[in-house]
């Protein structure tokens, strides 16, 4: 029951944890894909060189780099900030390269009939590119944020009490060793199946409309 | 060369010295050409003659190198970068029908007719689904229009495809190998819708290798080959009569196999 106990107490840590920051990671996502995309070689590079920096350094350094590292004036973030911030912006990375992706799967002749036709820019990506690759991204973003709810239980290693942090430290204090992290295994699959079932079922739901 | 035939009708489009190059790659090289108000031209050449890229030029799908362009009356200079209004108003002018339809696939075939309508010309949504109805009718095709694109046949695609650029009230429509993807057999409706659009007067600049089409329907048939212009003139008259060497050889290929 203690087990149980412990493990609910740093479930909602967990999924705030994750939700946060695949929100974070979407929104930063969106100007590093125009930096991407784009055919000024300065915001190319600076964009390409940002995206190499996130994915190439373990997510658990950055969390201890602005754990540990930050202070800006009397500014310092707390386990939870660094650790939503942290994982954030690597995913922010990541899913660039998953938006990019699904962009330049939009066959060009979507954007020469934009064009021909007369659309606006803002119409063009409203309207034509945007909802299509909203389709063409749900299975890659449902898959890494998966893995993102899982990867959150690095954030136990700033000390953010959420379920594996919980788990460990009931383990260590009640010496009942591996069982704990057994439920918490459970835990997480309980939360990420429905999650790989809704994206199949939006995914097959989305296909049956616009099968080419 | 063959002098052009001198028709009456206002030019709506005219295109003058138009050269594109891809490095030392030339594609096009001084191709100018008129059309006039109500008539039908159709660009034959090989593959690789330049005939879809004057096409895709001429609403700036394709930028050019050096020359000019005219399409019912808004000029685009190649050499300085469009003016994006004039560019707008050339675009609106010209319906433009590809290969590939290029029908949009989220949006139902009703929605593809009408939102450009919206969007470019400011309709109503009303308005809009009006004028699309009325035209998916003229195509035999009202009982798709809550279909989406992918449920329609190839061949009822690219007539949806030619509905969604009339509904734009172009002055001139282009088409780009507009049964090239087709069956044989499903390339006749489009054929048809071609010839109807033809009758009511509509100017049609087509790229195509249907030559049944092209001596039939149009009035003046172009020649490409190698980025240029080699023969263009009355089509009964080039068919049975070629006088270049290079149209010789690519009729023969396309009328004796």
């Amino acid at each position: 029951m203690e087990m149980l106990r412990a493990i609910a107490i740093g479930l909602p840590l967990t999924v705030l944890v994750t939700v946060l920051a695949l929100m974070i990671g979407t929104v930063l996502a969106l100007p590093i894909v125009a930096g991407l995309r784009s055919r000024n070689r300065i915001l190319w590079l600076v964009s390409r060189l940002l995206v190499d920096l996130l994915r190439g350094v373990p997510p658990v350094v950055w969390l201890f780099i602005l754990y540990y590292g930050v202070s800006i004036g009397a500014i310092r973030l707390t386990a939870l900030q660094a650790g939503v911030l942290g994982l954030g912006v690597v995913a922010a990375a990541y899913l660039a390269e998953i938006f990019r992706g699904a962009i330049s799967s939009i066959p060009k002749g979507q954007w020469e009939a934009s064009s021909a036709l007369g659309f606006h820019r803002a119409t063009v990506w409203s309207r034509i590119i945007g909802p299509q690759t909203a389709r063409a991204v749900v299975p890659a973003y449902t898959t890494f944020a998966i893995g993102l709810l899982k990867d959150s239980s690095i954030a136990s290693s700033i000390g953010v009490a959420e379920i594996v942090f919980m788990s460990s430290q009931y383990a260590r204090q009640s010496g009942e060793g591996i069982m704990v992290f057994f439920v918490a295994a459970g835990v997480y699959i309980i939360l990420s199946v429905p999650l790989g079932l809704l994206s199949r079922h939006l995914d097959v739901k989305m296909r049956k409309a616009v099968a080419r | 060369m063959i002098e052009p035939n001198i028709r009456t009708g206002t030019p709506v489009v005219r295109v003058t010295n138009l050269a594109k190059a891809y490095g030392s790659n030339v594609v096009l090289r001084d191709v100018s050409l008129t059309v006039p108000e109500g008539s039908v031209t159709a660009m034959i050449g090989p593959s690789g003659a330049g005939k879809s890229t004057v096409l895709r030029c001429m609403n700036l799908l394709e930028q050019p190198d050096s020359g000019e362009i005219e399409i019912d009356g808004h000029r685009i200079n190649a050499g300085r970068k469009p003016n994006p209004k004039n560019l707008a108003a050339l675009r609106r002018s010209a319906g433009m029908v590809f290969q590939h339809f290029n029908l949009f696939p989220h949006m139902t075939v009703l929605r593809n007719i009408s939102l450009p309508q919206e969007r470019v010309l400011g309709r109503s949504r009303d308005e809009a689904n009006e004028k699309s109805m009325e035209l998916l009718k003229r195509m035999g095709l009202a009982e798709k229009a809550d279909q989406y694109p992918s449920r329609c046949s190839g061949g009822q695609q690219q007539r949806i495809a030619i509905a969604r650029a009339l509904a734009l009230g172009p002055r001139v429509m282009l088409f780009d190998e507009p049964t090239s993807a087709l069956d044989p057999e499903v390339g006749v409706e489009v054929l048809e819708v071609m010839k109807e659009l033809a009758s009511t007067g509509m100017t049609m600049v087509v790229v195509t290798h249907e030559m049944a089409f092209a001596g039939n329907v149009a009035d003046e048939l172009v020649v490409m080959a190698d980025g240029g212009i080699i023969e263009k003139g009355e089509p009964g008259q080039i068919l049975q009569d070629p006088q270049h060497d290079r149209t010789r050889r690519f009729l023969r290929a396309v009328l004796e196999r």
